[in-house]
């Protein structure tokens, strides 16, 4: 395991060079910064000065070679906009969205694998229907509605919740963490539901019941075991878009997550900012994806790294 | 089936894979009405456009956010209209053409070369399966608003280019679920006993594996159809998606969000038929995996 | 089974935790939260023309040696107590006495030089700078303690007004933008900010004026405008500058004001068939503007016939509105396809994403009403960037026939900060150009502010109209919102600064 850790790290740091080549070249088509930074009413000597004194009229490998010589000083460059360092900019705005997933995965992985199973116990079942039902309604609700409608309904009519804001307290956390696991939660159930179906209909589960095992402990350790791979995928895959997508919860609730950080510097071209944020929430979606296959060596011992 | 009037010696032909395929759908009535309305909305989508073409984009700012459930304006504004006065009912029509040209094409081209590469990943595994992973994993990092808003600056938000975006990222999910599933069945019996016996690996991925992680796929498919939808919806809302004077029903939704506290409906009809054809989808989806299922297919027959 | 039990404790929990926040909201007392629709990203005073650090530091944290009112578009002492042109090319600047920046350090002389030249140093891109002062050289000298004398390098007949827009920032400031903690002399001083969340102003203490009410202030930032519109309605904040039109529901809590911006479609006059002055004129006429008026546009927005509002001297109000008259716009369109002009050709509408609210409805809307008198003309809404690139001169040789959607906000007191930009045939942003125009500017901006310069701005403005260069749209109205506890009204200065020393609490 130890160096198989070691051996995926190091495919994790290719891949992330990769990526940084790709969000410069490709963040850098869109145009540059000058005509978003400067006033309308800027004259065209001040453009010419601007876009001289930051280096966007440089040919590009040169603006990269001077990115290069910057990362091997350790220097990630400061952000146009903000004129700070574009590490400090991103790290204070990953840790908002960093505890928001923290907080959904696990909630929509263990709800959603109960109410899946239970659900495929009896295809066609009074549950399955309408568990069916409510978690494909969730999963296919527009998110920026849903939380419009929910500050109308909680905060305004009933009084019950604040309509938004990034403070401790739990009410904060409430609408923000619902509208953002109504999604992951509704795809894993029904994901849960099929893995389980087709386990329960493999021969060894026939095996287990045969022999007699208790029907809770089919389900429950020597079903649900088998029908994880899937859904710890998919849970991998809707905790690297809350990662790196949770946009439209965070702009709506004022959250000043990463995910915000990130279109607002795609939209301000602020280059610095957005490969940095890309930088570290692709080391976090690295981590995950590593951490998923730990995991299937763990559910499955079958399955072997080499 | 059978009535006591009939002799009971009558044998009844074996009826064609097909009509057997409608009955078993009959038998279960939640996909049935799922057809239904997936067929509806394919209708909608071939002839929407022909049809109601005009009436759809025809402004009329004297009914400007008119209300729903009155026929005073004929059937057509029985949806209500929207902020410029047009039918909502004749727009959900017409859109639909759009998004289902988008979600269909992202998604099923998403399926078809991700779950390729992820079935050939897993299979043959080593540096071919690490740079497919890999590549999973840069696309899965890279945020898809990076994307759409490259290829829309550069291209015009249309719908192929809106396709090609949607296609590309939700290409990792199929990868990595693919070859998660084989790397399980891989090691099950029959597959070490077809390798065994010589099968080329070509057979073992098409005749063996495929059909088993198929269906997982078409479940994430299903799901991922009304993901799609929403994406664009939430494109729209950042203002990178389908732009006006093209329509779906995600640049509804997103045109009426302005108007949720005073005009719902501008946002909740389109809303409604994205999350209908996404239940629709995927009741459909629940079904074909069970009928064809053969350890399955018995809960239909009854 | 215990999710379930957790899962149904949950709305209870939250009920009694609404109630401990609601009772928070009112033991903040005098502190005056504002809702913003967009954080700053450096919230340095030498940017304050951008409206969202304006809205913060402007006549609060920092103040300015003149006021402009917007109201009225005059002038009066501020930081500056009088002024007086010496000759051509130089102002006396009088300062007011026994005022001190929030760190302690005087207001004199020395200092209004420094933060003078911090604001124009051309290491800094300082908005202010580039917006305003772009095509002015100018050069400060301290003539005693409370005098500095300002020459420009041409003559600036209304140096006071653009004096309007100049933030005087503390001595001890660091000399290149980007300092994080903003000195000024204003009623409050700034606190601390933390990004993504809140900026925090308190009372200064040392103001050299009557001492405001409230004793604080707190800005949050809220991208949507059903949001911020609910927040101040839920009690959570108290003034939410700038929402939706459709959000302004409440008759008790919106006000709507004239807020100086106004809007029209630009048209590229150098290109066929635009550059035909019957084509320019039958789009005119093929716009419903009355339709458009209470139902995508507030109903109290004016139609605008020059490209400053009414308050600003050198606004003319004898040009007409145009007229919705379909069969005129017919009859010109004919005309000009009898005399040759490729009327046919493709036009493209180039809209901006929320350049205003309800922007692409208002594209759309004209974009039928130009289809249904018979332009061929083809809708594309882009975001910011596109915009300002095919906005902005240099202009792209290859373009084709293009009107496209803009807003203009002047309200700095003077038609220059608008005119020259616009129309002149150097004007960055014009895509017209005009012997009889470019005279006429030349003329208004070298004359003394007063009845002559504008009755020049109007002879100006009666040359543009009768060009028909753009597709006149409105005078815009901004909405805000207001808790009632609070004895405030906004105006027309609220889209660019909200003066919480004017808050009053009932």
């Amino acid at each position: 395991m130890g160096t198989y850790l070691v051996r995926r790290a190091f495919h994790s740091f290719i891949s992330l060079a990769g990526l940084l080549v790709l969000v410069f070249f490709l963040a850098r088509l869109t145009g540059d910064p000058t005509n978003l930074y400067l006033p309308l009413d800027a004259t065209l000597e001040a453009r010419a000065e601007f876009t001289e004194k930051h280096g966007f009229n440089d040919p590009i490998y040169v603006q990269f070679g001077r990115y290069l010589v910057q990362l091997s000083q350790g220097d990630l460059g400061d952000s146009l906009m903000k004129a700070r360092p574009s590490i400090d900019v991103v790290l204070e705005a990953f840790w908002v969205t960093l505890s928001l997933a923290a907080v959904v995965v696990p909630i929509a992985l263990i709800g959603s694998v109960v109410v899946g199973a239970l659900a495929a116990y009896r295809p066609g079942g009074a549950f399955d229907r309408i568990g069916t039902i409510a978690a494909l309604l969730g999963a296919s609700a527009p998110d920026f509605w849903v939380a419009i409608t929910g500050i109308i309904l909680f905060s305004l009519t009933l009084g019950w919740l604040p309509t938004s804001g990034y403070e401790g307290n739990i009410v904060y956390w409430i609408m923000p963490v619902t509208v953002l696991l109504i999604r992951p939660f509704g795809l894993l159930v029904q994901v849960a539901r099929g893995s389980m179906l087709s386990v329960f209909s493999s021969a060894f589960v026939k095996t287990a019941r045969a022999k007699g095992v208790k029907e809770r402990s089919v389900i429950f350790v020597h079903a649900l075991r088998n029908a994880m791979l899937p859904v710890i995928t998919v849970a991998g895959d809707q905790a690297a878009g809350i990662l790196n997508g949770a946009v439209i919860v965070e702009t709506i609730f004022g959250w000043p997550g990463v995910g915000k950080l990130m279109i607002d510097s795609i939209f301000n071209r602020d280059f610095a900012v957005l490969q940095t944020s890309i930088l570290v929430t692709a080391i976090a979606i690295f981590t995950v994806n590593i951490a998923i296959d730990v995991a299937y060596a763990f559910l499955d011992p079958r399955i072997r790294h080499n | 089936m059978t009535t006591p009037t009939e002799p009971a010696a009558f044998i009844p032909p074996p009826p064609s894979r097909g009509l057997r395929l409608l009955s078993l759908l009959w038998n279960d009535k939640f996909a049935f009405m799922g057809a239904m309305f997936v067929l509806l909305i394919v209708l909608f989508a071939v002839f929407g456009p022909m049809l109601f073409g005009d009436v759809a984009t025809k402004m009329n700012l004297r009914a400007r956010n008119m209300e729903p459930f009155t026929l005073d304006k004929g059937w057509l504004f029985f949806l209500g209209a929207d902020a410029l006065g047009r039918s909502i009912l004749a727009r959900i029509m017409v859109a639909g053409q759009n998004t289902m040209a988008v979600a269909t094409s992202a998604v099923v081209a998403a399926m078809i070369i991700g779950g390729t590469f992820g079935l050939l990943a897993g299979f043959i595994g080593g540096w071919f399966g690490n740079v497919v992973l890999r590549l999973a994993d840069m696309i899965m990092s890279f945020p898809s608003l990076l994307i759409a808003m490259i290829v829309l600056y550069m291209l015009e938000p249309r719908v192929e280019n809106l396709i090609i975006v949607l296609g590309i990222t939700r290409m990792p999910i199929y990868i990595r679920t693919a070859r998660a599933e084989v790397l399980e069945i891989r090691e099950r019996l029959f597959v070490s006993a077809a390798r065994v016996m010589g099968a080329s690996h070509w057979r073992i991925v098409g005749r063996h594996i495929a059909p088993i992680v198929l269906p997982t796929l078409t479940t994430i498919a299903a799901l991922d159809f009304a993901f799609v939808m929403l994406v664009e919806s939430a494109l729209s809302f950042l203002g990178i998606g389908i732009q006006p004077p093209d329509i779906t029903w995600g640049l509804m939704v997103s045109q009426g969000k302005n108007y949720l506290q005073t005009a719902w409906w501008l946002s909740f009809f389109p809303g409604l038929a994205i999350m209908m054809t996404a239940l629709s989808l995927n009741l459909l989806s629940n079904w074909v995996r069970i009928a064809l299922d053969p350890v399955q297919r018995w809960r239909l027959e009854v | 089974m215990k999710w379930t039990r957790a899962l149904l404790g949950l709305p209870i929990a939250a009920s009694a935790f609404a109630l401990m926040v609601s009772g928070g909201a009112e033991a903040a007392g005098k502190i005056v939260t504002v809702v913003l629709s967009e954080e700053p990203d450096v919230i340095d005073p030498c940017e304050a023309t951008r409206s969202n650090v304006g809205r913060i530091v402007k006549q609060n944290i920092t103040e300015t040696l003149t006021f402009i009112d917007p109201k009225t578009a005059k002038i009066s002492p501020k930081l500056a107590i009088g002024w007086k042109q010496m000759n051509d090319l130089t102002w006396r600047i009088s300062l007011r006495k026994g005022v001190k920046f929030h760190d302690g350090a005087d207001f004199n002389a020395a200092s209004a030089k420094k933060a003078i030249e911090r604001t124009l140093n051309p290491k800094s891109d300082c908005e202010i700078r580039l917006k305003m002062f772009g095509n002015v050289k100018m050069s400060v000298k301290v003539v005693d303690d409370y005098t500095i004398d300002i020459s420009t390098e041409k003559t600036q007949p209304i140096l006071p007004t653009m004096l309007g827009t100049m933030t005087i920032t503390g001595p001890n400031m660091q000399p290149l933008k980007g300092d994080r903690q903003p000195v000024g002399t204003g009623p409050y001083k700034f606190i601390k900010w933390v990004p993504g969340q809140e900026v925090l102003t308190a009372r200064f203490d040392g103001y050299w004026g009557a001492q405001p009410e409230a004793v604080g202030a707190r800005y949050i930032f809220r991208k949507e405008s059903a949001v911020r519109a609910a927040m101040v309605k839920a009690g959570e904040a108290d003034i939410a500058p700038n929402i939706a039109l459709q959000d302004a529901t409440d008759k008790k809590m919106d006000f709507g004001y004239f807020n100086s911006e106004t809007t029209r479609l630009r048209i590229d006059t150098s290109r066929a068939p635009l550059d035909d002055i019957r084509v320019r004129k039958a789009m005119n006429y093929a716009i419903d503007r009355s339709a458009l008026i209470g139902s995508i546009f507030s109903e109290d927005v004016v139609n605008m016939t020059n490209i400053v509002v009414p308050s600003i001297p050198g606004h003319n109000p004898a040009l007409k509105v145009w007229p919705y008259d379909p069969a005129m716009a017919k009859k010109l369109l004919a005309e000009a396809k009898a005399a040759g002009v490729k009327v046919d050709t493709e036009i493209v509408m180039l809209g901006r994403l929320g350049i205003y609210p309800n922007a692409t409805e208002a594209m759309e809307a004209m974009h039928a009403m130009l289809s249904e008198v018979g332009f061929n003309v083809k809708l594309k809404m882009v975001e910011v960037s596109q915009w300002v690139d095919i906005f902005t001169k240099p202009f792209a040789e290859d373009r084709g026939p293009v009107l496209q959607q803009g807003q203009h906000d002047n309200n700095n007191g003077d038609p220059v900060f608008s005119v020259f930009f616009k129309y002149a045939c150097d004007g960055p942003q014009s895509t017209t150009c005009d012997k009889q125009v470019d005279d006429g500017i030349a003329k208004a901006s070298a004359t003394a502010a007063g009845p002559a310069r504008s009755k020049a701005w109007q002879d100006v403005f009666a040359r543009i109209h009768e060009l028909a260069v753009d597709v006149q749209m409105f005078h815009m109205i901004g909405y805000s919102r207001v808790n009632p506890r609070l004895n405030f009204t906004p105006s027309i200065s609220t889209n660019s600064e909200v003066h919480i020393a004017e808050v009053k609490f009932n």
